[in-house]
């Protein structure tokens, strides 16, 4: 049962990911996004950490993509059809760094044992043991996140704003 | 309150506007104005179910053709209302008779209106020497067809719904009828109500 | 593999989503009849008289003009999104029901069964509601976008930028619920604000009102009701994103508006206002958890009963005095111009509950 529905669930997620890329128009892609973020929340349903799913919904599809819609719709859709795949003038770079990535990406995967990831042992994440996680085990990590997040704020906010006056 | 006066109410920012903005005194005042209507009586005349506007006798309907008290026509074909009438709207043809139908011995053989050009104006009330066209109280005038807007003498003669005796400005009783002919409010000059502007 | 106590057990899963969904689909007809009865009252009109005694049948009267409507796609649109997103709209608003818990569990009479009156009780049923509500802007934005007219892009774009900032504010007046309450799932919520109305987190002074305040204002901008109606301003936009709109389509908008709108009175009952707990305590304690009776006797049935009912009224009472004040509110206030609304999102709500949160936090040590 469980393995059918992750089978469903990583297959959806496997194609919308590649909709993304494949799809022409940027406002199609943007809905395979969402697509594919919420089977990889239902993934993280099924490895029994619901908090993570739900954040995944609430942060990625709920916010992050709506921005992302945000400045897709005010694009000129035509015209980004009709765009080429890849921006001809460093089209050598791309051809370049692909076959890096995806040797990275294989060197990673192959390399690595499976054992003992999956569902976690006794039921489901709760919320408050991964509070407590992040807040003495984590703690530095989280607070130099939320550091990194706060100048990247701020960087933005200063490079929107043009003039002081 | 004057506008001067509320521009320097919107000035002010003593502990006076700081407690009013905290607890939202404007707006639970202004919610406390909408629930009072809410709760109050509504003003609408539920005109075509059963209510009916009956207007006032100045007000301008449809023309009636009227008779003195021995039933003898008022109008003696004079032509007067169709030379007043702004838009060319009345056509009036005399002949002679003198059987006793009207009240001298020039009767109307022809007494048309049409009401898509009428604009109730009165100016052929206002010409009438012999008060025989009055500007009546009907103003349910809505059909399907062009010709229900020319309206002839037999027409224009016959008892109006509502009487020159009755004086109108109140709000009646009335009935919906949905007949053959058409649709028709039917007013009960007996069940007298309050007017909409002293219901809330 | 498939026993008896499972196959029942999902039977009761199923009756549950059936009810809740088919409820769901027919409160809508009343709610629009009300909404149209209020408005008329308050502009000391009648509203709608004249489909059945007082207009009650009007909503079946609309349903079926919107059924015969024509359904128009138009020429230019990007026509599998166009419709696609009034369900993009629907699907979510609905899926939120699942977490929400109308009552405790409750005894069956004659049966000794006991069920429990919400589809499930997640640990994360608070993330769940605001991760699954926020998805509903979806069908605004595409609907907007795909209708390929400036007035619905608009719209999409404001609705867009409402929801992102009223998310945020949203998010911390729940917040502040779960440090009022201890608790992320929705019944522990309520069980914590259980033994009169001095417990529920609304009255936990000075914090509860503010956390109240901020969620309701933001509660009114997500669900793109007046006075935070920007997405749909005729003034400026025609109708907003649904302008292209006709039909049944159409239709699907206006009933995910009105499940958005009972979704949040829902909340604010189960987050402030103690969900089914009654305001005091009854002579009978006739609330869900107190009236456990045995099994065995007419009276003890009848009071089983009685204690399965009563707290449903309770809560159906506090929603309904919500959907009244959310309705009595647009006939109230005049639409935010869109700098304000923006102004209040990010430099009032947001700092506000900032403040809240710390003096919530210090409250609570």
């Amino acid at each position: 049962m469980e393995r059918l529905f992750f089978l469903i669930f990583a297959s959806v997620a496997v194609v919308s990911a590649l909709c993304v890329v494949l799809f022409r128009n940027p406002v199609r892609s943007a809905l395979a996004l969402m697509l594919c973020l919420l089977q990889v929340a239902c993934v993280f349903v099924l490895l029994r950490s619901p908090f993570l799913a739900v954040v995944q919904v609430f942060v990625y599809v709920g916010a992050v993509m709506v921005l992302f819609l945000f400045v897709v719709m005010i694009l000129d859709i035509r015209q980004a059809e009709l765009e080429a795949f890849f921006p001809p003038r460093n089209r050598w770079l791309m051809y370049a760094i692909i076959p890096v990535i995806t040797f990275e990406f294989l060197l990673v995967i192959l390399g690595t044992s499976f054992e003992g990831f999956g569902p976690g042992a006794g039921g489901e994440t709760k919320v408050e043991v991964i509070g407590r996680a992040l807040f003495t085990e984590y703690l530095l990590p989280f607070e130099v996140v939320s550091v990194l997040l706060l100048v990247a704020m701020v960087g933005a906010i200063v490079m929107a704003k043009k003039r002081w006056d | 309150m004057s506008a001067g006066k509320y521009m320097e109410k919107k000035r002010e920012c003593g502990i006076r506007d700081i407690f009013r903005r905290t607890f939202f005194i404007d707006f639970i005042k202004g919610l406390m104005v909408t629930l009072r209507y809410n709760l109050s009586k509504s003003v609408t005349v539920r005109y075509p179910d059963t209510e009916k506007w009956v207007p006032f006798p100045r007000y301008r309907g449809v023309h009636t053709l009227n008779r003195d008290e021995k039933g003898r026509e008022l109008c003696v074909a004079c032509e007067l209302c169709a030379r007043a009438c702004p838009t060319k709207c009345i056509t009036v043809v005399p002949m002679e008779d003198d059987t006793g139908r009207g009240i001298a011995d020039r009767v109307a053989k022809v007494w048309k209106v049409d009401l898509v050009r009428c604009l109730f104006c009165g100016y052929c009330e206002d010409a009438c020497p012999t008060f025989a066209l009055r500007l009546g109280k009907d103003y349910e005038r809505a059909c399907t067809d062009v010709s229900c807007a020319l309206l002839d003498r037999e027409e224009l003669l016959g008892p109006a719904e509502v009487p020159w005796s009755f004086d109108g400005g109140v709000v009646v009783g009335a009935r919906f009828e949905r007949g053959k002919g058409g649709i028709k409010v039917a007013a009960d000059l007996s069940d007298e109500k309050s007017p909409w502007f002293e219901r809330q | 593999m498939l026993d008896s106590a499972l196959i029942l057990e999902l039977a009761i899963m199923f009756i549950k989503v059936f009810v809740v969904g088919s409820v769901l689909f027919a409160l809508p007809i009343p709610l629009t009849w009300l909404e149209r009865k209020v408005a008329g009252h308050i502009q000391v009109r009648l509203g709608p008289f004249r489909v059945g005694p007082h207009g009650v049948l009007q909503p079946l009267a609309d349903m079926i003009k919107m059924l015969l409507k024509e359904d128009i796609v138009p020429e230019k649109a990007d026509k599998w999104l166009f419709r696609l997103a009034p369900i993009m709209t629907l699907v979510p608003t609905f899926t939120v029901f699942v977490a929400i818990p109308f009552g405790d569990k409750v005894r069956i009479p004659f049966t000794g069964r006991e069920v429990a009156l919400y589809i499930s009780d997640m640990n994360v049923a608070v993330l769940y509601i605001l991760a699954i509500s926020g998805l509903g802007i979806y069908g605004i934005i595409f609907g907007g976008w795909a209708s390929n007219s400036k007035y619905a892009l608009l719209g999409g774009l404001r609705s867009a930028a409402q929801m992102i900032s009223y998310e945020v504010a949203m998010s911390f007046a729940v917040i502040g619920v779960v440090m009022l309450s201890n608790s992320l799932s929705l019944v522990e919520i309520v069980k914590s604000q259980s033994g009169g109305f001095l417990h529920w987190n609304f009255f936990y002074l000075p914090v509860g009102p503010l956390w109240f305040i901020i969620f309701i204002i933001a509660g009114f901008a997500e669900t793109n009701r007046i006075p935070f109606d920007m997405p749909e301003d005729e003034g400026s936009l025609g109708a907003g994103y649904h302008v292209e709109y006709s039909g049944m389509r159409f239709a699907y908008y206006m009933l995910a508006e009105y499940v958005a709108m009972v979704t949040v009175s829902v909340l604010a009952v189960i987050f402030f206002f103690g969900g089914w707990n009654p305001p005091f305590n009854l002579p009978f304690h006739l609330t869900g958890e107190t009236a456990m009776f045995v099994n065995g006797g007419w009276n003890a049935e009848f009071l089983n009963l009685l204690a399965a009912v009563i707290p449903l009224f309770w809560f159906a009472g506090k929603v309904a005095v919500f959907i009244y004040s959310f309705m009595w509110i647009r006939f109230t206030l005049p639409r935010y111009r869109y700098d304000q609304l923006m102004r209040i999102g990010w430099r009032v709500l947001i700092p506000l509950s900032m403040v809240n949160i710390l003096v919530t936090g210090f409250m609570r040590i």
